[in-house]
């Protein structure tokens, strides 16, 4: 008699918590099976079938994310008929996807051509060789590359089921079977808020960053990821800036951002358009990266941040004194810390002595 | 065509989206405003409508070609020619998977108007007018049946006498009660009609014990199997058989709606079945118990069950996993008792005339079996037979082979080839499935001498590949590798090119979702196994002369 929260897999004893699937149970305990359509923000849909194992009394091959654990269950995710399965399954996705690895992750890698890496011993097919328009779009965020789609559909899913946008949809039937707006108009006519959530899911590099710093990046996994806050508002995201050390002569730039795996961080891996696009003020030559102050000629003078701090204090004291405290206003930036509008609040209130005082996220 | 203030959006329910195929279909040619008009309307992401637009060929059809069946019999009775003969009418085609028309071939479309039996002379004389055409050919769609004079002795569904709308299988289920109807159903060892077989009181009995108040039953008329048309028939001849069927399901089960899937080209069948509805809700010949009608649009794969359930919810047709299966979560996530025309039909029967009577009619297993037969036959058309009668059998009814016996279909395209040394074997669940084929929904084609089987494995491996539903790799990529690898051989006449197919077969059965994948590659590797000779390095692989 098994433990009421016991399974079998592959000869050792895991435990799992109740509504947890053979794939929750196992990942927990650090086993490792295949997957290309599941994401853990999404419902599973067992469409992709790379994680099938064999649930000892079942005929048919099941699905391990779709599938729930139950007691006493006795799952074989190594032996010859899975494996076999795995191999060709994936010879097949193969021969109708960018065949070499190497041009295939000029950006995000290819969790397909990972797979099959780990894999080993695949039957080599011909490959399909289908051709592929290439699809234009006029937003300066997005594009999708459909020749290495493999119609696992987590775009489609998360903009549904994450983000509630129903911006596209899989469309066409059978080997056509691909990804499009409604009636395949500009994802900037669409629905869309190019929170780039579908380039993010995409195991295969189809749906892709067409920002230009992005695009002539090196291969994702050649550049340091770097974690930080995105400060664009007060949410607090965690976010990757992905730094190439070696661009503008050595210095390093940020040339893409990514999300932290979902389940990883508060945020759980969701971005927003300018979390995840709107980085290249980083080293925009407009960004201003020294106080400015404007001299006798009427110019703007590059200054030191005592000079620049002194000339305010004196500018707003002097139109207290001659006008009263109500005579200011102070408005901070949303992009400011939660602490930092605390401090412009007290400035306003505590040290000049006036309500008049605003942040931009206050409404 | 539809403006904001008639839009349900804002109380929209999950019955709405529904609607969202015959809202498309009603607004014709596919169009963005089209798209955009409907998701208004119901409240349907604008995506989500494209997506179900651009997954069924009557929808998404961006001309108004007509189309030529290209289904095995079609193509035996010359299609090929036909597509020609058009081409020279200036008449636009395009071909299309089988339209259920098998016994009357070749057989075109046009939206969803179906004629039987064109030749090139009537496509030359029609001057490329399809109105020519249909007007020539009439509506009238019945096919030859046998036995062909009304036979109240052995016959259980006989099709040759006239509807009986007296209702009196219904009547005698009131009388006792659901569970003596489901007992009668297990003792009479009624088998589903539609292709797997299974018993059907298993399936009465499990949405019957569900505690869910709402239930529903759905009958499966989307008969698309090609060599199959039997359900066809059974509609065009006796829907009274079909109503009483669904009112005693309804009424064992606990189900108060009735949802009748058919075909979209289906139209004929749907207006006799129509009429027949309302002529039972004017006379309140079912209580209060709902009909209501749903076509499909040009999809193969909603013949299997959640595939169908998809579909009837407005979504894009494709398979769910199972379990959960459609008796614990059916339609809406309810309770569902799905089942095939033929099965439905045969219910007032059992009732009527004893679960034993039902029994006997068979040979091998329970019950009569109406077998599509088409190909080279004298008498194509359906023929009620005992269950498991055997090919010669069936073909003597048909007034014989046309041509040396050299291979047939016993079930449909996904039942693969068995080769003419089997002609003996009862046709039935069983015995079919002994040598890795299957009755199916019993659409059986018969082939001679004069074909090339891998001509006609060809044939059956682009209908899978234009109708895999895309969902799952093994199905949507495996399908379109092996009806490569078949072109590579015929066109080249290299057998290497054919040297991953068994592999990749094994793949599609292991890893498929549904049965659509799981058998695409039979009608290749039966070929291979039962021809070899057809696979010979540099032979030909031509047209039947």
């Amino acid at each position: 008699m098994s433990a009421p929260d016991q399974i079998l897999v592959d000869d050792q004893t895991l435990k799992f918590c109740p509504g947890e699937t053979i794939l929750d149970a196992t990942r927990r305990a650090g086993c490792s099976l295949p997957t290309l359509c599941h994401d853990p923000r999404l419902e599973p849909v067992g469409a992709c079938r790379s994680c099938l194992v064999e649930v000892k009394g079942q005929r048919r091959l099941m699905p391990a994310c779709k599938t729930p654990a139950s007691p006493g269950m006795q799952i074989e995710t190594r032996n010859e008929r899975v494996l076999r399965h795995q191999r060709v399954l994936l010879s097949l996705y193969l021969s109708d996807h960018v065949g070499d690895p190497s041009e295939c992750e000029d950006g995000a890698p290819c969790e397909l051509h990972a797979l099959a890496k780990d894999l080993g011993n695949l039957p080599v097919l011909v490959p399909l060789q289908r051709k592929h328009k290439p699809r234009a779009d006029r937003n300066p965020f997005i594009e999708f590359r459909s020749e290495r789609c493999i119609a696992c559909a987590r775009c489609v899913r998360y903009c549904d089921e994450v983000e509630g946008v129903n911006a596209i949809t899989l469309t066409g039937r059978g080997l056509h079977t691909t990804i499009s707006t409604a009636s395949g108009i500009s994802l900037y006519d669409s629905t869309c808020e190019l929170c780039g959530g579908c380039v993010d899911v995409c195991p295969t590099g189809a749906m892709a960053e067409k920002m230009p710093l992005s695009a002539g990046a090196a291969p994702e996994r050649e550049l340091e990821k770097v974690r930080t806050t995105c400060n664009y508002c007060g949410v607090g995201c965690q976010m990757d800036l992905n730094v190439d050390r070696a661009a503008a002569a050595g210095r390093g730039q940020v040339v893409k951002v990514t999300s932290p795996p979902a389940g990883t961080a508060p945020s759980d891996g969701n971005l927003c358009v300018k979390g995840r696009f709107a980085y290249d003020f980083i080293d925009h030559p407009d960004r201003l990266s020294t106080p400015l102050l404007r001299g006798a000629d009427g110019n703007l003078h590059p200054a030191s941040w005592e000079a620049a701090l002194e000339r305010t204090a004196a500018g707003l004291q002097e139109v207290a004194k001659k006008h009263g405290a109500d005579a200011l206003a102070f408005v901070s930036s949303a992009r400011c810390t939660m602490e930092e509008n605390y401090l412009v609040q007290k400035l306003s209130r505590a040290v000049f002595g006036t309500n008049n005082v605003h942040q931009c996220a206050a409404t | 065509m539809y403006t904001r203030s008639d839009s349900p959006a804002m109380t929209h329910d999950k019955k709405t989206r529904a609607h969202v195929p015959e809202l498309l279909q009603q607004l014709g040619q596919p169009s963005a405003a089209g798209v955009d008009a409907v998701a208004r309307h119901t409240g349907v992401p604008a995506a989500d409508v494209f997506g179900v637009e651009s997954f069924y060929s009557l929808l998404d059809q961006r001309d108004l070609k007509t189309r030529v069946c290209t289904g095995l019999s079609c193509r035996l009775a010359g299609a090929e020619d036909l597509l020609k003969a058009c081409d020279k009418a200036r008449l636009e085609t395009a071909p299309t998977s089988c339209i259920a028309a098998c016994d009357r071939p070749p057989a075109m479309l046009r939206e969803r108007r179906v004629v039987c039996e064109v030749t090139t002379g009537d496509v030359l004389e029609s001057q490329g007018s399809f109105e020519k055409l249909y007007s020539a050919a009439g509506s009238d769609w019945r096919g030859s049946i046998w036995p062909a004079t009304a036979d109240e002795g052995e016959s259980l569904l006989n099709l040759a006498a006239a509807p009986n709308w007296s209702a009196a299988g219904y009547a005698k289920a009131l009388e006792i009660g659901p569970e003596a109807v489901i007992q009668a159903l297990e003792e009479a060892g009624l088998q589903g009609r539609g292709g797997a077989g299974f018993p059907a009181h298993i399936k009465w009995s499990a949405v019957r014990g569900e505690a869910e108040p709402v239930k529903y039953i759905v009958l499966n008329g989307d008969e698309a199997e090609p060599g199959t048309f039997k359900d066809r028939e059974i509609m065009l001849r006796r829907p009274d058989l079909v109503l009483d069927g669904l009112a005693i399901a309804a009424h064992a089960v606990g189900a108060g709606e009735v949802w009748l899937y058919l075909r979209g080209e289906f139209e004929i069948p749907r207006e006799i079945m129509e009429r027949a509805v309302a002529a039972a809700e004017e006379e309140e010949r079912y209580g209060d118990l709902a009909f209501h009608f749903h076509s499909g649009h040009g999809a193969y794969i909603c013949g299997e069950e959640t595939a169908l359930l998809e579909s009837l919810e407005g979504r894009r047709g494709m398979p769910r996993h199972k379990p959960p299966f459609p008796t614990a979560q059916g339609l809406w996530g309810k309770p569902t008792l799905i089942h095939n025309v033929e099965t439905i039909a045969l219910v007032p029967t059992i009732l009527l005339r004893g679960a034993e009577f039902f029994r006997q009619a068979g040979k091998t297993q329970p019950g009569t079996k109406l077998y599509c037969l088409s190909g080279h036959v004298a008498r194509p058309g359906v023929y009620e037979m005992p269950l498991g009668v055997s090919l010669d059998e069936l073909v003597e009814a048909a007034g014989g082979y046309i041509g040396e016996l050299k291979a047939f279909s016993p079930g449909g395209a996904s039942s693969g080839f068995l080769p003419a040394s089997e002609r003996a074997r009862p046709l039935d669940f069983q015995a079919l499935a002994e040598v890795d084929s299957m009755l199916g929904s019993a659409g059986v084609v018969v082939l001679n001498e004069g074909v090339n089987m891998a001509w006609a494995a060809a044939e059956q491996l682009e209908f899978f590949e234009r109708e895999s539903c895309g969902q799952c790799a093994p199905c949507r990529i495996g399908t379109a590798y092996q009806r490569a690898s078949l072109e590579r051989f015929r066109e080249d006449g290299d057998a290497q090119a054919l040297e991953h197919v068994d592999n990749i077969a094994w793949e599609m059965i292991e890893g498929s979702i549904c049965g659509l994948g799981q058998t695409a590659s039979l009608p290749l590797t039966s070929a291979l196994r039962h021809f070899p000779e057809d696979f010979v390095a540099n032979s030909s692989g031509g047209a039947p002369q």
